[in-house]
């Protein structure tokens, strides 16, 4: 997975990078720190890796905490600033209680930018650098119903931790999509973004209620991946499913059939463009103030890493789509979002 | 610090004998072993690592230390009754979110509202202590449950919503630097466990949680309530839970729903290295304030030096269960060379 990400940023790169190659090496040691381990940022290592070798940066690393905890995370970015890093990408580990450390990174002159998902506002953070949740939500149920057709539509959502805030927006989202095409969603279940509790619910859920479900909506990496296994298990049921990311589980379950389709993310692009603003930054760039951000629930300064559907008939090139995303919001990055001397 | 609730016999009566004696067994308790410990690997750190003497790294340090040494006294008090106190990361984050609510919410002030967060993890404790000793069930079986019904609510309750809107005052507390390196949470740690370590020393009432918890019948036979024992012991680590989740309120700014993870069980690593590293019998009835002081900061000194050394994130963890391992039967050992000598 490393290689592919890589053999797509570098093909990213011949696109973006003629318009960012003034960067000359610097001493811009930069760490890219997501809230705990999770296959959805491994591709933030080999973005930093090809982000610190195109812009000659001394490093653009990246580092994980141990847990899922926010005191691991404030533990390492503590250390890594005792170690010398000077700027940060962060997935915040709490929207709300992550943002005293970035201010104490902040303090020592380190840029801090949100990767992957954001801080609430007000924080130190330039800006955000993610998926819109609750827009991604929205539409991969908007597909899901597509893919359904015509009759009753009864829909079950997968989805992340219930003390993730982004799990309520996409809750919501879910259930917004779905009044309006007048389905229903007869069951959430939440807090099983991890792999022991997605398999015991999700395959208890499937074993009593599958007849009572016409389509599954997942967003969460986990929840995903164990639906279109338990799918594939159960053969042809008539049930439709649109899941998140691009684990392999996943895509090769949309080549087979065996599920509608994915609303995949960017995190490589999140990695190497998260990389050039936190080094043109210590360069002495400054976010403009009239910069054209979007906004979420968490923030108004969000910047949206792309996100897009992917079913059988584009699979095969979901990179390639990821691979134009990046390139497009880099190749205008600094004249849109910063203010260089 | 080490308080037991039965004097040991002693061999010799000669002033000079007792010193040796006392000496022979300061050498080898937990509490010595540590010291020589962190001294050895602050050397190490502060050696091979670049960065470790920083003044923000010693800052850090002992505000993160601070809060591990004030879960695992929280837990230490539960351990003192053979019990143990699985919520104590729920009772924290129910703590903080009680806080929040009574400052956000009720727009009370926040001195109140610290005391009436504190107040509802004394109360969650009663209730785990309350419940132990009615039902005569295992604590562990009690604080299981209760760690999945105090959580549950306070979700159910708060919508995952962390409350923010807190004052200057106590935020700054947080990051407040004396002498620009030193965090005063550390200072307020340290006033508590000395308090601890009084009230199991010279009080009535501690050396009946230690009796309570070496021999419960014999102490019932003594005229000790050991039901109310256990109930205030469970009370007491509601309490330090709670002062435990101010500290990473003022720390954080923020009183968060996952600030101690999922069902608080993040809290529980922490929770008995600090205790079980400094000597605090599991059976019950031996207490060590300052081994729990000392086993947390090392605990603690650990995670910051081997961060710093790049081993690795997930060797750390490796290393800290290796090392709760190794304390362990190394304290085996340890009591089975003063048993062979009779000096236990």
């Amino acid at each position: 997975m490393t290689t592919i990400f890589r053999t797509m940023g570098l093909a990213a790169l011949m696109g973006g990078a003629a318009a960012t190659a003034a960067l000359a090496a610097d001493d811009s040691k930069l760490a890219l720190v997501p809230g705990g381990p999770h296959p959805y940022f491994a591709a933030w290592e080999p973005a930093g890796a090809d982000a610190a070798q195109e812009f000659g940066l001394a490093g653009s690393d990246y580092k994980v905490p141990q847990r899922w905890e926010l005191a691991q995370q404030n533990q390492l970015l503590e250390s890594l600033l005792s170690q010398g890093y000077n700027g940060f990408m962060i997935f915040p580990g709490d929207p709300v209680g992550a943002v005293a450390t970035a201010e104490e990174l902040a303090e020592f002159g380190a840029p801090v930018i949100a990767g992957g998902g954001c801080y609430k506002d007000p924080s130190p953070a330039a800006f955000c650098l993610g998926t819109d949740t609750g827009n991604s939500a929205y539409l991969g149920t908007k597909e899901l119903l597509a893919a359904m057709g015509d009759g009753e539509k009864r829909i079950a959502h997968f989805t992340g931790f219930l003390v993730d805030p982004n799990t309520q927006l996409r809750i919501d989202a879910v259930n917004r999509a779905a009044e309006e095409a007048g389905a229903t969603v007869v069951q959430v279940i939440a807090d099983i973004d991890a792999p022991e509790p997605a398999e015991e619910k999700i395959n208890a859920y499937l074993a009593a209620h599958a007849g009572d479900v016409d389509g599954i909506v997942t967003t969460a990496w986990v929840p995903a991946v164990v639906a279109a296994n338990a799918l594939r298990r159960m053969g042809d049921t008539g049930i439709h499913m649109v899941g998140i990311d691009h684990d392999e589980v996943v895509l090769a379950a949309i080549k087979e059939g065996i599920i509608d389709g994915t609303m995949i993310q960017n995190p490589y692009g999140q990695g190497y463009i998260g990389s050039f603003a936190l080094a043109r930054m210590r360069s002495g760039c400054t976010v403009k103030e009239d910069a054209p951000f979007g906004s979420n629930a968490l923030t108004d300064k969000f910047i949206d890493s792309g996100t897009a559907y992917v079913d059988a008939s584009n699979v095969d090139g979901y990179l390639d789509t990821m691979r134009e995303e990046t390139a497009r919001i880099l190749a205008d990055f600094e004249a849109t979002y910063l203010s260089c001397p | 610090m080490s308080v037991a609730p039965v004097p040991s016999a002693l061999p010799e009566s000669s002033s000079d004998g007792f010193a040796r004696l006392s000496r022979t067994r300061f050498l080898l308790s937990n509490e010595f072993g540590l010291i020589l410990l962190i001294a050895a690997f602050a050397l190490l750190f502060a050696v091979y690592t670049s960065g470790f003497l920083s003044v923000f790294n010693l800052f850090s340090l002992g505000r993160n230390a601070a809060v591990n040494i004030m879960i695992g006294l929280a837990m230490m008090t539960v351990i003192v009754t053979g019990g143990l106190n699985l919520a104590v990361g729920a009772i924290g984050v129910c703590a903080a979110m009680g806080c929040g609510w009574l400052l956000q919410i009720l727009g009370l002030p926040w001195p109140v509202a610290i005391l009436g967060g504190l107040a509802l993890g004394a109360g969650l404790g009663a209730v785990n202590g309350w419940m132990v000793v009615r039902t005569g069930l295992h604590s562990f079986i009690i604080t299981l449950a209760t760690m999945s019904i105090f959580f549950g609510v306070m979700i159910f309750l708060t919508r995952a919503e962390a409350f923010r809107d807190f004052p200057e005052a106590m935020t700054a507390f947080g990051k407040m630097r004396l002498l620009t390196y030193l965090s005063p949470l550390l200072l307020l740690t340290f006033a508590v466990a000395l308090a601890l370590a009084w009230l199991y020393r010279f009080t009535v009432t501690g050396r009946e949680m230690l009796a309570a918890g070496a021999n419960p019948a014999a102490a019932e036979l003594s005229g000790i309530r050991v039901g109310r024992a256990i109930i205030l012991c469970h009370m007491l680590s509601g309490l330090l839970a709670g002062i435990a989740a101010m500290m990473l309120v003022t720390r954080n700014g923020a009183a968060i729903p996952s600030m101690a993870g999922q069902l608080g069980q993040d809290w529980l690593l922490p929770a008995f290295l600090g205790p079980v590293l400094g000597g605090t019998l599991l059976q019950g009835g031996k207490v060590s304030v300052l081994g729990t002081v000392l086993g947390a900061f090392l605990v603690t000194m650990l995670s910051s030096g081997l961060l710093m050394l790049q081993v690795g994130a997930f060797w750390v963890q490796t290393f800290l269960g290796l090392m709760l391992l190794v304390a362990v039967l190394l304290d085996k050992a340890r009591r089975s060379w003063l048993a062979r000598r009779n000096l236990a």
